[in-house]
């Protein structure tokens, strides 16, 4: 046998067969967020274009946006990013209680997200028909939390299985997508912040 | 045995290149009468695109050709070929040839678009685009363009501006008359040898303002007003379609391009302007309002047709009427 | 290893070792085997095929005359709309996926795709696709009637006024085919990275894989657009909103950005993987290796690149800055450099070669020659002067079914021919094949080529009557199109015959190189026993050197 071939040998038996799952469903959960991103990013798009060439922007009566309340949203948003990833680290360290704890001080970041959402869009005067202003920043805004929805949802089910015995023993690559999901919600939220809310 | 190669390759070579001239002068009789100023430049574009394309064409399906006629394996005969893998030079040179072509290609239809540009039609077209444009191209437009150029065969003749009212499924064209009156007619009449300029809008739906004699071709999206250029140089009657789907009755959406003497038209739009309106004759709406006996299959619901236009003018006989 | 040939033996994967009575209920499962889905795929892509080809003559049979009498303008409407709906998200986007499905773990030498379940729901979306499209047919309003750009207004138009109508259908079975291409994307795109053989390195792969990494790198990138466009428009028609709404401000303009710049690299998801298939086919027919391999695998994702930005060359006379046409164009006609490298890769694969022309050969060969004869259309549609007169006619409409019949449909019955014997075990049979590929040859040039002066001469696409001097054109490609529906048939007699009894293939019939032709025809669940180790370059016609190092341990039966 050829000296590549043994070498060759020696990574089939060793990487690519048992190991390998974790390994592709992390590549893949990264090739599909790439994927994902590109819908923001014609959103984002659509919306510049829409902003720059738009003869009357915002409806009549409409002032522009209120930036305290939305801003405050942002710190917590973005912040439950590092809680998550305290989380993560706990969990690496097979400290199941701090995972937990951390976890859910993420879910409930998220969800405040998603109230303090659902409360600027009540007190707004516009809606999803008022025009293309009302239409882009409703359809933006929503996307984002839909996804921010999914991600609470991701991490309430990381939740529960923590409490199987031995779940995460194996593999944590429920956890690590779940966490790097919520990154990229953050990411989006960061952009889509910049255009909607600071670029007024 | 090399020489006889070098000769083939030659006597190849000039066959194709002959027949390829050839079929580059047989380009021109694929189209319609030459009936403006950019038909000729886009024509003699297409007749060089055919040639060019002729030759390669010939060149690798007469390599293939060549390789079926004398490079099949007998009958029993289960060796492989040589095993050749490449050739660098080889595919340095054809890299290089078509990547060179392109952008002769690129270059000279780059060329023919400034003269187009030049004699009419095409960067007009996004004056009325969005609003920022609309600024940032304003000024070139009554400025650096002005009606007639030292060069061009329409030196020197009026302009006649003329708006176009495109909807599901009819055109309508507006002439200015006297005294701020709206000439209307569903059938559009040039004065030959006169830069045309036509204002582009539709009332609902994207549409398409195509002459093909003209050779040009622009869509009109509705809530914006666009202009367009251009100079017919050959008396006779054209076609307009549609170009950009519309909807249930699309194919019926044509109207006549009447190109005629400016005596002629001066007289024509004269006697329009004294013509009551009366309803034109409209193929959409006459077959919408038929009963579907004429065809086999009951159709869907559609978009009604806007009722026929009423206009100063339109021709005697329909131009799209059905066949009697 | 062994704990693997256990997993192997899972219920749902149900694939009968070689010599085992063939299982064709597998076929109607959830089987997670990349090999079933493969033929599901294809199978159920062909019968679609059939639907789209029965719109087609539908559409030829009222363009035989100038007048509009056989159907309803209506119904002419939503033929058009719907056989290019069918032929492009239900036929050769499936179809080519299937054969991705099929070939690329065995020629990367995988036992799977990276995520087998996975693989199986995105195919299950394929019938469900199709249910929704044909159901549009019996909804109020009949099926949209909008063309399959769906460019608003005339999409927004809703003649009933129901909020479930054709247009409604037809955009869901469009998000539900993008959400099904998306995960088969991220599948083979995972599998490509992550799972290739011991020895597989990049510049071992077949030149198909590599062209379906490209292929499905685009679907990656652009497929989003698409979606983010179907969502706006989505709500326009049924929330109210006004993104694409001109009346209230609305830009239709922006749609047809968002619709372009997926639904040209579309063309090359379509068109890659049959390039791939001319690059595995040349070199088998002609005993040679493929010429330049490393230079056409990357061409591959040199168009991919490219691909992305090429799309507003199907606006030139959308209203578009005159910048932005120029630009494009120059984009555009670069594309031809990296497709001619690969054009005349193969010619000089079969030049000098020892040509053999079974039928998959004559599909690969007449397939490049239409490619060439659409390449040359293409760079004159790319021109832009040209384009203002011959964009939105008939030039086109020739122009890419020389691309989607012409080399698609080529490539396509070359590569289901090839493969055939390795997927079924069993040959077909030649004379027919024969049969087939000439009257598809005579089809699509009399169907195709005659759509070219018409074009020329002013006749616009998409409409349902026309001037009479466009009738002889039209009356040829009518008869073409007669004659490619009766071409189907000498095809699908083949296809059920030999796989119900013909002659046993063998391994390996066209004793060609390549890690599928090493194993059982057809290949076991998991494909390999000991997975290959790989020690050369593919196509080794000529040169007697081994393509593994471990070949006598690929072969053995799971005890």
């Amino acid at each position: 046998m050829t000296s590549e071939a043994s070498i060759a040998n020696q990574i089939e038996s060793g990487i690519v067969e048992e190991h390998n799952e974790e390994a592709n469903s992390k590549f893949g959960f990264w090739v599909f967020l790439l994927s994902e991103s590109v819908i923001f990013l014609s959103f984002f798009a659509g919306y510049i274009v829409y902003k720059t060439t738009s003869t009357d922007w915002l409806p009549a009566g409409v002032e522009g946006l209120d930036t305290r309340d939305p801003a405050i949203n942002t710190v917590v948003l973005i912040s439950s990013s590092f809680v998550i990833y305290v989380a993560e680290r706990f969990l690496h360290d097979k400290r199941l209680w701090g995972f937990r704890f951390f976890l859910l001080a993420t879910m409930l970041m998220g969800s405040y997200f998603l109230y303090g959402q659902a409360v600027e869009w009540r007190g707004l005067e516009f809606g999803l028909t008022s025009g293309l202003y009302g239409a882009t920043f409703y359809l933006l805004t929503g996307f984002h939390g839909l996804h921010v929805m999914t991600g609470v949802l991701l991490q309430t089910i990381m939740f529960f299985r923590s409490f199987i015995p031995g779940n995460y023993d194996k593999s944590s690559f429920g956890v690590d997508a779940t966490s790097l999901f919520w990154h990229f919600v953050d990411v989006i939220w960061i952009i889509l912040y910049g255009l909607i809310y600071v670029w007024q | 045995m090399k020489m006889r190669l070098i000769v083939t390759l030659v006597g190849a070579t000039i066959l194709m290149t002959l027949a390829s001239l050839w079929m580059g002068q047989q380009a021109y009789t694929w189209f319609p009468p030459q009936a403006s100023a950019e038909s000729e430049l886009i024509d003699d574009l297409f007749s060089f695109l055919t040639a060019l394309g002729t030759f390669i064409f010939l060149g690798v399906a007469g390599t293939l050709g060549y390789s079926v006629l004398f490079s099949r394996a007998g009958r029993y005969d289960y060796s492989d070929g040589p095993p050749i893998e490449g050739n660098i030079t080889l595919e340095i040179v054809w890299t290089a040839i078509p990547f060179a072509l392109v952008i002769w290609i690129a270059a000279y239809s780059y060329q023919v678009y400034e003269q187009m540009d030049v004699r009419g039609p095409m960067e007009m077209v996004h004056l009325h685009m969005p609003a920022t444009m609309e600024a940032a191209y304003a000024e070139p437009m009554d400025d650096s363009l002005p009606d007639s150029l030292p060069d061009s065969p329409t030196a020197g003749l009026p302009s006649a501006r003329i708006a176009v009212q495109a909807k599901q499924w009819a055109w309508i064209f507006h002439y200015p008359g006297e005294n701020g009156q709206d000439i209307t007619s569903t059938e559009l009449h040039l004065p030959v040898d006169h830069r045309i300029k036509l204002e582009l809008t539709s009332d609902d739906v994207l549409h398409g303002l195509y002459i093909p004699a003209f050779r040009l071709k622009q869509d009109i999206i509705p809530n914006k007003t666009i202009d367009f250029e251009f100079t017919p140089t050959r008396i006779g009657t054209y076609r307009l379609r549609d170009s950009q789907y519309s909807g249930t009755y699309f194919a019926a959406m044509q109207a006549d391009v009447v190109v005629e003497s400016p005596q002629a038209y001066q007289s024509w739009l004269a006697d329009a302007a004294n013509r009551a309106p009366s309803p034109a004759y409209n193929r959409a709406a006459f077959e919408y309002n038929r009963a579907a006996e004429q065809t086999i299959v009951r159709g869907w619901e559609t978009i009604p047709p806007a009722p026929p236009p009423i206009v100063n003018f339109a021709p005697k006989q329909a131009p799209d009427s059905p066949p009697v | 290893m062994a704990n693997l040939s256990v997993e192997a033996l899972d219920g749902n994967r149900a694939q009968p070792y070689p010599g085992a009575p063939d299982n064709w209920k597998r076929f109607f499962s959830f089987s997670t085997d990349h090999k079933v889905i493969g033929i599901q795929y294809i199978v159920t892509s062909f019968i679609f095929f059939l639907v789209g080809g029965l719109f087609a003559m539908i559409i030829r049979g009222e363009l035989i005359t100038p007048e509009a009498n056989l159907v309803d303008r209506t119904i002419y409407n939503a033929m058009f709309t719907m056989h290019g709906s069918v032929m492009l998200f239900l036929w050769t986007f499936p179809v080519l996926v299937g054969l991705a499905n099929y070939l690329v773990p065995l020629m990367i030498g995988a036992r799977d795709m990276a995520f087998p379940r996975l693989n199986a729901a995105a195919f299950w979306m394929v019938p469900v696709v199709g249910v929704l499209m044909m159901g549009s047919f019996f909804v109020p309003g009949g099926p949209s009637q909008s063309g399959w750009w769906a460019y608003p207004p005339v999409s927004l138009q809703n003649p009933t006024g129901n909020l479930i109508n054709g247009q409604v259908l037809w955009l869901l079975a469009v998000a539900i085919s993008g959400v099904s291409s998306i995960m088969g994307a991220v599948n083979f795109v995972t599998t490509i990275f992550k799972m290739r053989a011991p020895g597989m390195t990049f510049f071992r792969m077949p030149a198909f894989v590599w062209t379906v990494l490209a292929a499905q790198l685009i679907q990656l990138f652009g497929l989003p657009a698409l979606t983010a466009g179907a969502v706006m428009l989505l709500l326009d028609i049924v929330a109210g909103t006004s993104f694409f709404r001109p009346e209230n401000g609305g830009n239709p303009v922006l749609y047809q950005h968002f619709f372009w710049f997926y639904s040209h690299p579309a063309v090359y998801v379509i068109v890659l993987p049959v390039f791939g298939i001319f690059s595995e086919l040349f070199p088998v027919y002609a005993r040679k290796p493929l010429f330049g391999y490393r230079v056409v695998a990357v061409s591959s994702l040199i168009i991919t690149g490219l691909s992305g930005i090429v799309w507003v060359h199907h606006m030139y006379a959308s209203g578009t800055p005159g910048w932005m046409r120029m630009l494009f164009m120059f984009t555009t006609m670069s594309i031809s450099v990296p497709t001619g490298i690969k054009v005349f890769a193969w010619v000089a694969t079969a030049f000098g070669g020892k040509l053999r022309l079974d039928t998959p050969m004559l599909f690969a060969m007449a397939g490049v020659v239409n490619f060439v004869f659409a390449g040359i259309t293409g760079i004159m549609l790319g021109s832009v002067p040209v384009d203002i007169h011959v964009n939105n006619t008939y030039f086109v409409v020739g122009h890419f079914h020389y691309v989607v019949y012409g080399t698609v449909v080529f490539g396509i019955y070359a590569a289901i021919y090839h493969w055939f014997p390795k997927m079924t075990g069993r040959m077909y049979y030649e004379g027919l094949g024969k049969v087939h590929f000439w009257l598809t040859w005579l089809g699509t040039t009399l169907n195709f080529l005659p759509m070219h002066p018409a074009g020329l001469m002013g006749m616009p696409r998409r409409v349902a009557s026309y001037d009479p001097e466009f009738a002889f054109w039209n009356v040829l490609a009518s008869l073409g199109g007669f004659l490619l529906g009766l071409s189907t048939l000498p095809f699908i007699l083949n296809m059920v015959s030999s796989w119900i009894q013909g002659e046993k293939a063998g391994n390996n019939p066209w004793r060609a190189i390549g890690l599928e032709w090493l194993i059982s025809s057809p290949p076991p669940v998991e494909n390999f026993e000991h997975l290959p180790i790989v020690i050369a370059e593919p196509y080794g016609y000529g040169k007697d050197e081994p393509l593994v190092s471990n070949l006598a341990e690929l072969a053995e039966s799971p005890g």
